[in-house]
């Protein structure tokens, strides 16, 4: 079958969904969408799973730093997909080079999340990026302006957002059923481990390291610092918190969609144990307009929270909910119920994550994670981590996205860029 | 000046690298011969006020001719306002034939016994004077090595150094006890850091009393030498007092927090790199000393000139950036 690709103007918009006005590509929907994978670590190798197992796309390469996880990786999807014709590259922009690509999915580091799915838009591709969304508050922002300009669709890879569970619970919260709710509170166990003091050494040859690192400050090779364990420094991440933070802090915004940011107050300790400087553990204050939203590293003390390693407790005027991905407790009075037959079904349920996405590819409409819902969703978990790193309560504008009074909270939001790298 | 001679010989130590545990051996040494300068020590009692301390409410102690006194009935042990981690006390004592008094270390006066330990000063009267008990003893915890003079009546002098995980007394110059407190299992709970108080004398008899003169103190958590010989402590709590001590000291430790960082030793490394990040963190406080801040962004500019990796020196000076952007505004 041969491809065809064309412009096309159109006038569609849809509620509640931003609009693409001017010019897009157009894949058919008989035509395969093109893939590339770039990043090949564990998310990686889920996004291969997950992708290459729709007829419609076919896998056209795969790119990573190091070439044992691109020769890994390649051999487990020949292994599943034998006549799959994929190419490997170690640097992604010879991916970005080809035209006869539609789409990358990014599994990187976070560091190298925004500038990929940047370039990537700038190439007039569609890009499935996995969470969190970027580095830093000023890269979502690039992003943002660049997806607009070049009018790609974006869907970041929090794929619990398509649960059944998230929408039903969405939908109670919106029925007003447990009346107003006034306070949130999220939690995910677990911290950073301190991953010991280990010397710097000399990369492998099969690693790219300073590839690896790319915009991040340079820094000497140590295997903790990369593969696994990268979350776990703040040059490259924000450990757990930033980790989860996307997953459940979800299902908030699609409940409530909380506006008006002003107010953020985060305790928390380092580990002791090691060069990790990522928190071992993190409670943060959250002050909007109508909520009042807390996170922890220790569940909350409500009703089988200790049981669940992540979690969020919605307090109502009228009652609670208290949910993870996938089940819900509410309790109304001294009744405890997992659902209310009453509410009706008013969400459009997804086909889940990775087809959304590849339908709005078709489509051109924008997915159920797509930049602005994503970024505004993504954005209060960097201003608590500059909390943290700087030990003191801040105060935020969400008009302007500056914090107030605290000029070097808001040279935090940024960090520069590392030659030859830069940012549009 | 000579501090200064041997912070300077630290730090050429310190970049060069292979040799840095020398360099940490020869300051230790160096700084055990400073000891001996009186310049490092502040007066904590000269004789004419306490205004060092916090006098309990049934007092107990009072300025007689100079030398503090202590022999009433009743009334309350002194502790200092400050607290002290890492320091060498010294101090002169003499006890009446029924004295019994102490010094307590690293405590919270709140439960002084609790929280601290005592270093005995006590008359060889009771029956209880075993060498665990005795004066120059940590009262029931570690026992002296080397019985002091106990002669009662006349002026002893007594030096506590407390070194992290090491406390030595020593009366009239000779050690009489060391105690290695990580391995003291009923030390186990006690604090590294707290205030330091005169027990009030409670013997409880007839012409009991205490008396003290000439109390010095050399604080060792200002000292940069010090503080980053902590940097290098396996020991996490002792790490972590170090870090606390930089971030106290400010200015004064960015040069040496610099050229840590340009070592080799993934300790002193990363240690370093959070406590430059914090402090530049609490220069930049809206709520902040404007002087912290300034010797602070005058030091890492100064600074980064100085070192020799290039990692490090970006660092730096991205963290310059942090402070001049909160400086511009």
């Amino acid at each position: 079958m041969k491809r065809r690709r064309f412009l096309k103007n159109t006038a569609i918009g849809f509620v509640g969904l931003p609009l693409l006005s001017s010019t897009y590509r157009y894949i058919a929907p008989s035509d395969k969408i093109r893939v590339a994978h770039i990043g090949m670590g564990n998310m990686g190798r889920a996004h291969l799973n997950w992708f290459s197992d729709f007829n419609d796309v076919e896998t056209v390469a795969l790119c990573d730093v190091d070439e044992v996880r691109l020769r890994e990786k390649l051999k487990l999807l020949q292994e599943k997909h034998p006549l799959t014709k994929t190419d490997t590259y170690t640097d992604f922009r010879h991916v970005l080079d080809r035209k006869d690509i539609d789409v990358i999915t990014c599994a990187t580091p976070d560091h190298w999340h925004a500038l990929i799915a940047i370039m990537a838009f700038q190439s007039g591709k569609d890009v499935y990026g996995e969470k969190p969304l970027s580095y830093s508050v000023q890269e979502g922002q690039v992003m943002k302006r660049i997806w607009e300009e070049n009018e790609a669709v974006f869907q970041l890879g929090t794929q619990i957002h398509a649960t059944e569970n998230y929408h039903r619970v969405a939908e109670i919260i919106q029925s007003g059923s447990l009346g107003k709710i006034h306070t949130v509170r999220l939690w995910k166990t677990g911290g950073s481990p301190g991953l010991g003091f280990p010397a710097s050494e000399i990369p492998p040859d099969s690693l790219d390291w300073n590839m690896w690192l790319g915009p991040a400050p340079y820094e000497e090779y140590t295997p903790v610092r990369c593969h696994g364990t990268f979350r776990y420094f703040f040059d490259y991440s924000g450990g757990v918190f930033g980790d989860f933070w996307c997953h459940i802090a979800d299902i908030v915004y699609m409940s409530l969609n909380p506006q008006g940011l002003y107010s953020i107050d985060t305790r928390g300790e380092r580990p002791w144990d090691g060069i990790a400087d990522t928190p071992r553990w993190i409670e943060a204050d959250f002050k909007f307009r109508d909520l009042d939203l807390y996170w922890t590293t220790t569940p909350p003390p409500v009703p089988g929270a200790e049981k669940m390693h992540i979690g969020a407790h919605f307090e109502g005027t009228d009652g609670s909910l208290t949910c993870d991905y996938n089940t819900r407790t509410i309790r109304i009075g001294n009744e405890m119920l997992d659902d209310v037959a009453e509410i009706p079904q008013t969400l459009p349920r997804s086909p889940g994550h990775q087809r959304n996405f590849l339908d709005a590819v078709k489509s051109r409409k924008q997915p159920e994670s797509n930049l602005t819902y994503a970024r505004e969703m993504a954005l209060p978990m960097y201003l608590a981590l500059i909390s943290f790193r700087l030990k003191r309560k801040l105060k935020w504008n969400s008009l302007t996205e500056q914090f107030e009074g605290d000029p070097a909270a808001n040279y935090l939001l940024s960090r520069a860029y590392r030659a030859p790298w830069s940012l549009p | 000046m000579v501090a200064a001679l041997i912070e300077k010989y630290y730090l050429k130590m310190l970049k060069m690298k292979n040799i840095v545990s020398i360099g940490l051996f020869a300051t230790l040494l160096l700084i055990s011969c400073l000891g001996q300068e009186d310049d490092d020590f502040t007066a904590l009692f000269d004789g004419r006020n306490l205004d060092e301390w916090i006098p309990g409410p049934e007092g107990g102690f009072e300025i007689i001719n100079g030398e503090l006194y202590t022999g009433g009935e009743e009334g309350n042990d002194l502790f200092t306002k400050k607290w002290y981690c890492n320091y060498v006390l010294r101090l002169e004592y003499m006890l009446s034939d029924v004295g019994n008094s102490g010094v307590l270390i690293r405590c919270n006066p709140e439960a002084a016994w609790e929280t601290g330990v005592e270093v005995q000063l006590l008359a060889p009267w009771t029956p209880w004077r075993d060498d665990l008990h005795c004066t120059g003893s940590l009262y029931g915890h570690v026992a002296v090595a080397n019985r002091p003079d106990e002669t009662t009546g006349i002026w002893h002098k007594m030096e506590i150094k407390c070194d992290r995980h090491t406390i030595r007394v020593s009366v009239d110059d000779s050690m009489t006890t060391l105690a290695k407190i990580d391995t003291v299992i009923t030390m186990a709970d006690k604090l590294i850091c707290g205030a330091i108080g005169l027990q009030v004398n409670h013997a409880e008899k007839e012409g009991q009393y205490a008396k003290f003169r000439n109390i010095y103190i050399r604080d060792l958590d200002v000292e940069p030498a010090y503080i980053c010989e902590g940097f290098y402590e396996t020991d996490s709590v002792f790490r972590a007092q170090a870090y606390s001590a930089a971030l106290n000291l400010g200015a004064e430790m960015v040069e040496p927090l610099a050229l840590m960082m340009s070592g080799e030793n993934p300790l002193a490394k990363s240690g370093s790199k959070q406590v430059l990040f914090d402090m530049v963190a609490r220069a930049t406080d809206p709520q902040g000393e404007e002087k912290y801040k300034d010797d602070v962004a005058d030091a890492l500019n100064n600074s980064a000139d100085g070192v020799s990796s290039q990692i490090v020196k970006e660092y730096l000076e991205w963290l310059s950036g942090m402070i001049k952007n909160s400086t511009d505004e």
